[in-house]
């Protein structure tokens, strides 16, 4: 009872939200109300028990991605009215493109009668092990059978990281004039910094 | 199928905010509306800073270095999260387990201490 | 699961990795300085890399292939020859880079670090016998393309090309992941080897939806008609020496993984995936043939040329036998040879300031001012409109050859048909190059690496190539045999 309460209540505001963001005028309220439809997303996983799917919702999408879409809408600086002038010209595409995923639905939920998919190997050997939680399960599939994508997965990550610093980063010509070097001044001792000279009178300091 | 019950009190407690948040928006406009005055003009809903209009859109262009630092923040906040179902799983991976997170750890210490170098991470 | 047996089998992958890793430290320390070194050590761990593939090749003791990390990659004859088709363009390409670069722009270490990256994605591609290590695989690769296209990022087309490139390919991954998930909901598996068995007899809508999704993804990767849409742009604006890269490693590395999903994980449904790779190579050799006659830019035209010969190598596969996947790699092989051959040409034409020659108009009379350069690329030219002495002829007669052997004699005749219009724009550059008045604008001087390749590539399209049939025929014949064994 309380969870189809709960249910329902994730999913109009899901998608509720979701109209909003396409809607809003404003596209830094369209992020928010992004935002605001994560977090409900991500209560609808917890309530199918992908704990660990609601965690990465809250966390990366919530966290870090709306966060990035933020900046990308506040760096752009675009005039979105203008923007949206071209919407009702492209309107009958998106209708189109909308009306195939819808077909597709349609059929995804047909093979819904087609019974209880076995899932993983047909043999059932990676079928969910019970008696854990879907966490551990995840983390005992994602260590061991497919360690080997997960450290690509990691150079995925890499590759990223070294592409969005290739692409934005500008070498500043002053970046290394008042640069500091730790090192270098750990390094310093005292016979290499001062000098004691005795300088005969009446004449200057040689240095 | 995981035991939700112990997510009731999550439950009570966003049910909880989301009314006390709506109550403390709607409730003091409408008590204004039904006790005070309401007649708004266009002089009274113009926004204005400091008493003068708005000079220019409160909107402002941002540089492209933030944008650099949200796609880094993103990949860490990934390592991150990747580390918590091995966290809780390591006593049925083992050895292999430990061994998998400590290269993918090494490869992004790499991608760190490449973007260090380059000086990604410095503003100026 | 043996890690040894495994950690052996991805061998190449493994090594490409680790170079990787450290250019990645020499990119950070020694900054825009190291380019050339890292450049150096880049096309080093390739020759590695493809060195490890070869001694896998000769190892008896997996002279059937092995399966490594529970099934999620094969290590067999088909990918080995693959791969080594892949390092040696990824070679070619990085050996002629730096040069590009002399003239004002900037070269970085991180381009050759990006080239061995996509080459590591490139090598899971055709090894994947998962939908998942193909997803990840695909998006290593693409994800460094990504970057490499707006290299130059100064520039603008090349910025637009990245930038098309990026959301074009994120939407065909998109369109991908979308039938991935479909087959795996109708097969409860993303493993091939479960694939295969699920989808026997009669197929449901829905699986064969994704089938299809699938299948489009795929045809984005490899640009083949009516997914084309990105290559000319792509290829016109991202600077030349990535459009050679492009043009060859990633185009034999999408075909390959291609080849794999339909032969073996849809094996069982040959009627359905036959249907749609016959429509885009037909398609894509037709619209490959007109688009290129309008063009006035050579890369542009060489974007139409790639289109129209991925028309001919799904040819081979639509035929869906041995012979057909044999003929296959016989015809990438001399694919990448002729436009590795042909972009480096292209590459070398620079004018008196050093600056890049793309215009048709520009290379008119090149025959007088430049012979050699204008020589190698009529080769290339002629080979590519499968004209007899060259070697290009005898990738499209094996094709042809294996399509009539499986009853698809229309198929042929419209390929034959469609290069004969291709011919005429093929000719049409070796006719600007020895007849036209000359325009003198190609003047530029071209260093050693650049004549090296050309000069290679030149002699494999050469009717000297035909000493080499014999041996490249029979390991496509192994390769392709290692394909159907899983069976």
């Amino acid at each position: 009872m309380i969870q189809a309460i709960a249910f329902y209540m994730f999913a109009v505001l899901l998608i509720a939200a979701g109209t909003l963001t396409i809607m809003s005028r404003n596209p830094v309220h369209s992020v928010l109300w992004l935002i605001v439809s994560f977090f409900n997303a991500a209560g609808l996983m917890v309530l199918v028990g992908a704990e660990f799917i609601a965690m990465l919702l809250v966390i990366v999408y919530v966290g870090a991605v709306a966060v990035l879409f933020l900046f990308v809408v506040m760096m752009l600086n675009i005039d979105f009215a203008e923007l949206r002038a071209g919407f009702m010209k492209n309107f009958p595409l998106g209708i189109a493109i909308a009306l195939v995923l819808l077909a597709e639905l349609i059929l995804g939920i047909g093979a819904y009668g087609a019974g209880v998919l076995e899932l993983g190997t047909p043999d059932g050997s990676a079928a969910p092990l019970l008696g854990r939680s879907n966490i551990e399960n995840i983390g005992a599939l994602l260590y061991s059978d497919y360690l080997f994508l997960f450290e690509a997965a990691g150079l995925i990550l890499l590759v990223a990281m070294v592409g969005a610093i290739v692409l934005t980063h500008r070498e500043r010509a002053t970046a290394h004039r008042g640069h500091q070097d730790i090192g270098k001044q750990n390094r310093r001792r005292p016979e290499d910094a001062t000098v004691n000279t005795r300088p005969e009178v009446g004449k200057g300091v040689q240095l | 199928m995981v035991d939700l019950s112990q997510y009731l009190p999550i439950l009570i407690f966003l049910a909880i905010a989301l009314a006390m948040s709506a109550a403390f928006v709607f409730l003091p406009m409408g008590v204004s509306r039904l006790t005070g005055t309401h007649n708004p003009t266009a002089n009274k809903l113009t926004e204005y800073e400091c008493g003068f209009p708005a000079f220019e859109d409160s909107r402002s262009q941002f540089d492209v270095r933030f944008y650099l630092v949200a796609i880094l923040f993103i990949i860490f906040d990934l390592e991150a999260a990747f580390l918590f179902p091995w966290a809780v799983s390591l006593d049925l991976t083992g050895w292999a387990g430990w061994v998998t997170m400590m290269i993918f750890l090494f490869e992004l210490i790499i991608g760190f201490a490449y973007a260090w170098k380059t000086g990604a991470l410095e503003w100026e | 699961m043996d890690y040894a047996n495994s950690l052996y089998l991805t061998g190449p992958e493994v090594f490409l990795s680790v170079s990787g890793l450290i250019l990645t430290l020499i990119a950070a320390w020694g900054g825009q300085k190291a380019a050339r070194l890292s450049t150096i050590l880049a096309v080093g761990a390739l020759v590695g890399a493809s060195i490890i593939t070869a001694a896998f090749l000769i190892n008896p003791a997996f002279e059937q292939g092995g399966d490594a990390f529970g099934g999620l990659y094969r290590m067999d004859a088909f990918g080995s020859v693959s791969k080594l088709l892949i390092y040696l363009a990824g070679i070619g390409c990085l050996i002629v880079t730096p040069r590009f670069f002399d003239k004002g722009l900037e070269y970085r270490p991180e381009y050759p670090l990006l080239v061995v990256f996509a080459s590591v994605g490139m090598g899971m591609m055709v090894s994947a016998t998962d939908l998942m290590t193909l997803y990840i695989g695909l998006e290593l690769s693409s994800l460094s393309s990504y970057v490499l296209a707006s290299f130059t990022r100064s520039d603008d087309r090349s910025a637009e090309a990245g930038l098309k490139y990026f959301v074009l390919g994120a939407l065909a991954s998109g369109i991908l992941l979308y039938g991935m998930s479909l087959v795996y909901g109708f097969s409860g598996s993303t493993s091939y080897l479960a694939i295969r068995p699920a989808f026997e007899g009669t197929l449901g809508t829905g699986a064969l939806f994704g089938v299809i999704f699938v299948l489009a993804g795929l045809a984005f990767k490899i640009s083949a008609v009516p997914f084309h849409m990105w290559t000319p742009d792509v290829y016109e604006g991202a600077p030349t020496p990535v459009t050679t890269f492009f043009s060859t490693a990633p185009k034999v590395a999408a075909i390959a993984m291609t080849a794999r999903i339909t032969l073996d994980a849809f094996g069982n449904q040959a009627d359905a995936w036959r249907q749609v790779i016959i429509f885009a190579a037909l398609a894509s050799v037709v619209v490959g043939a007109l688009g290129a006659i309008g063009q006035s830019n050579i890369k542009r035209l060489l974007a139409y040329s790639s289109i129209n010969n991925v028309g001919f190598i799904l040819i081979g596969l639509a035929t869906g036998t041995a012979a057909g996947a044999s003929a296959m790699l016989v015809y990438l092989a001399i694919y990448v040879a002729m436009s590795l051959g042909s972009f480096v040409a292209v590459l070398m034409l620079r004018d008196k300031d050093g600056n890049q020659v793309e215009n048709m108009a520009d290379i008119a009379g090149l025959s007088r001012a430049k012979p050699m350069i204008a020589l190698c690329l009529a080769a290339m030219m002629l080979s590519l409109a499968g004209i007899p002495p060259l070697y290009g002829f005898w990738g499209k007669f094996v094709v042809f050859q294996a399509a009539v052997e499986a009853d698809m004699v229309v198929l042929a005749a419209i390929g034959i048909a469609a290069s004969v219009i291709g011919a005429f724009y093929y000719l049409k550059i070796v006719k600007i190059m020895y007849f036209d008045e000359p325009a003198n604008v190609v003047t530029g001087k071209n260093d050693l690496a650049h004549w090296t390749v050309l000069a290679v590539t030149a002699i494999f399209v050469s009717p000297l190539g035909y000493l080499l049939t014999i041996p490249m025929g029979a390991l496509a014949d192994r390769a392709a045999a290692a394909l159907f064994a899983v069976v």
